[in-house]
């Protein structure tokens, strides 16, 4: 399994090329969701977190990803009831849910992170979801804070 | 005996009847005079109620003297909400110095459901300290600091209990503790649970307490089917059984009202034969005309000469 | 603890929208454990913040420092470089902590970045509710250690209004009423007798209604 860790990059410091522009996702997943599938590190549209648990996508980080020049965000965890540590994703869900919202009273758009439920290394569920994030940047277009 | 006309027929043991008037939201004594004339002859006093609902209205103590221009005897009603226990005093002297001679102490309902639900509220202190202060004032002579005053009003001294509220088992506790701090008379909360009210006087008979204080018994006609409702729900500390509920439901509109007085009438009747009950409070809001027919067809009219 | 909320985005972001580098200064003691302006919170708003101002097309900085707490001095010194640095402050701490930052610092704006609004108790998970206002004449036992004043709406100190409803307060549905609460415990301990006695009037000069107040412990004064 291939995975980039995410450093703190300093406010500016964008994803590798400038075309990527309106086109940078970062997906943070957690150990057990992620299964064994492979994504690819050469991507200068993608940056992927692998978190030991999924509740460890704090407020503070999740922004910080969009701080570093997401232009959208993906949080991939198991089930609910089927976390590894119990309620892991159930807190990602509520720091989602009020990342969401603050990045409504800021003006960049909460549909720009969102946390998906998927069955361990469903590599079919991940593609599609990716697939559905770049259609949506498609319409919502570059992350204003760029 | 120097007494208020309430408080003679009371200790007379007559059943006596008080009625309720609410100021006008405005600066017009007529208002008051007018709902005053209406009830004379037909009241022993009438209850004027202060900032009732935490709604702005002209000052109980300048409408009761209203209210005795007009030939009727008034019940000052006094809320521990909007003043401290300074202002109280005072207002107690002035009101007393203008001829008023009931007062009713009550807490007050809380201010945010009023007119300026962002005021700062006051209860420097309760409906029982406030009633402890008037009796001191009638018995000693002395204001709450122990002063001696000049002339120390002598108010005959009244009390609210619900005894639909909870806990049910305390009401009868605090019905105590405000008849040991002072109260002479209670008036209730509006009565159409006829069933728990039967409850509470036992106990209250039982406690002894009705032997020490007058109870009249509050009652209020339904005008409509929606009033019911809204009573039942949306006013705190009132209890409508579903069976009058339902009578007023299948009224036809027209006949509501009508059906309203009927299901009043009936519970004056059962309240009358209610032992160690001493009077009603009818508090027909915002229908005091209807009043006097009330009385009337009641069988309490005309009420009695004092000598 | 003291508890407050985080004020809201909107109004953060108008008090330092005059200036081009602010300290958001948190606070490690109450405010953190509610939640409202502690390390964490520091970190989440400011990320927050420098995403507002680009978007707005602003350059604003955004100095990040959470000290112990902001109601002693001894803790107060180490902001101090940070506060030098920077145009203004945004404290979170609770409304004691922000004019104490403020009167030390007297050349630079200190604004409030939290709501302070009550002594209160963690009730449960999330939930944190009012027990305390100060009085200074505690006589809680007297009330089986709930206290009328606080948590009465009403104050009364001689039992429940004519509101009391299913053993909840008519003013908002979803508050206990006090009484019933001591009642209960009283009834649980037998000791309802208690609940006859006449409490009589307070005297309010030991709460904040005799003036903003003082403790001098000359004992700890060298």
């Amino acid at each position: 399994m291939t995975t980039t860790t995410l450093t703190w990059p300093s406010a500016g410091e964008s994803f590798r090329e400038p075309q990527a522009a309106g086109r940078r996702i970062t997906i943070f997943h957690c150990a057990s969701a992620i299964g064994g599938i492979t994504l690819s590190e050469d991507n200068s549209e993608l940056r992927t977190v692998n978190m030991p648990c999924s509740s460890l996508t704090r407020e503070v980080v999740l922004l910080k990803a969009f701080e570093a020049g997401a232009d959208a965000v993906v949080v991939l965890v198991c089930p609910e009831g089927a976390c590894h540590y119990l309620e892991g994703n159930i807190r990602a869900r509520k720091r989602v849910a009020k990342v969401k919202k603050l990045l409504d009273e800021i003006g960049l758009d909460g549909r720009r992170l969102n946390i998906y439920n998927i069955s361990p290394g469903d590599r079919s569920a991940v593609e599609s979801i990716i697939g559905q994030t770049v259609s949506d940047l498609v319409a919502l277009g570059p992350s204003p804070a760029c | 005996m120097n007494g208020s006309r309430l408080e003679r027929i009371l200790t007379s043991g007559q059943f006596a009847v008080t009625a309720e008037v609410g100021p006008p939201r405005g600066a017009n004594a007529d208002v008051v005079t007018n709902k005053a004339s209406m009830l004379k002859g037909y009241v022993d006093a009438v209850n004027v109620t202060d900032n009732q609902t935490a709604i702005v209205r002209m000052s109980s103590i300048a409408a009761c003297a209203h209210v005795i221009k007009a030939g009727l005897e008034p019940v000052m009603q006094m809320v521990t909400r909007d003043r401290n226990r300074i202002a109280l005093q005072s207002d107690i002297l002035g009101a007393y110095s203008l001829g008023i001679r009931n007062i009713l102490c009550l807490s007050g309902d809380h201010q945010t459901f009023g007119s300026e639900p962002g005021a700062m509220n006051v209860f420097d202190i309760d409906s029982t300290h406030l009633i402890h202060a008037v009796k001191d004032m009638k018995d000693g002579g002395k204001d709450m600091s122990g002063f001696e005053m000049d002339t120390a009003p002598k108010m005959f001294i009244g009390a609210v209990e619900n005894p639909f509220a909870d806990p049910f088992e305390y009401r009868v506790v605090r019905l105590a503790k405000k008849i040991a701090a002072g109260a002479q008379f209670i008036q209730t909360q509006c009565v159409f649970d006829i069933k728990r009210f039967h409850e509470w006087m036992k106990i209250a008979r039982e406690e002894g307490l009705t032997d020490n204080v007058h109870i009249l018994a509050g009652i209020t006609p339904l005008k409509s089917a929606r009033m019911a409702k809204y009573m039942a729900t949306k006013v705190s500390g009132i209890n409508i059984p579903e069976e009058i509920i339902r009578r007023m439901e299948s009224a036809p509109k027209e006949k509501a009202a009508q059906e309203g007085v009927k299901i009043c009438l009936e519970t004056i009747q059962q309240l009358r034969e209610i032992k160690g009950l001493r009077g009603v409070h009818i508090m027909a809001i915002e229908w005091e005309e209807k009043v006097p027919e009330l009385v009337k067809a009641a069988g309490l009219y005309p009420r009695p000469q004092l000598a | 603890m003291i508890v407050g909320q985080q004020k809201s985005m909107a109004e953060i972001k108008e008090k330092l929208g005059p200036f081009s580098r602010v300290l958001l200064l948190g606070c490690g003691t109450c405010v953190k454990t509610c939640f409202a302006g502690g390390e964490d919170e520091v970190a989440t708003l400011a990320a927050a913040l420098r995403l507002a101002f680009r978007k707005d097309g602003k350059n604003t900085i955004i100095d990040e420092l959470t000290i112990e707490r902001q109601c002693e001095d001894e803790f107060i010194k180490e902001a101090a470089a940070a506060i030098a640095r920077n145009e203004a402050v945004l404290s979170l701490a609770c409304g004691a902590g922000v004019q104490m930052v403020a009167s030390r610092f007297g050349k630079v704006p200190v604004l409030p970045g939290v709501d302070t609004t009550f002594l209160g108790v963690l009730e449960k998970q999330g939930l944190f509710t009012e027990k305390c206002l100060g009085c200074g004449n505690c006589i809680v036992d007297t009330f089986s250690g709930v206290c009328p004043i606080s948590r009465c709406a009403k104050k009364l100190l001689n039992g429940p209004c004519g509101g009391s409803r299913g053993g909840k307060c008519e003013v908002n549905p979803g508050t206990d009423c006090a009484w019933q609460i001591i009642i209960d415990r009283a009834k649980e301990s037998g000791q309802t007798d208690r609940l006859k006695a006449y409490i009589p009037p307070r005297d309010w000069r030991t709460s904040y209604s005799g003036g903003s107040r003082q403790l001098y412990r000359e004992d700890h004064v060298i």
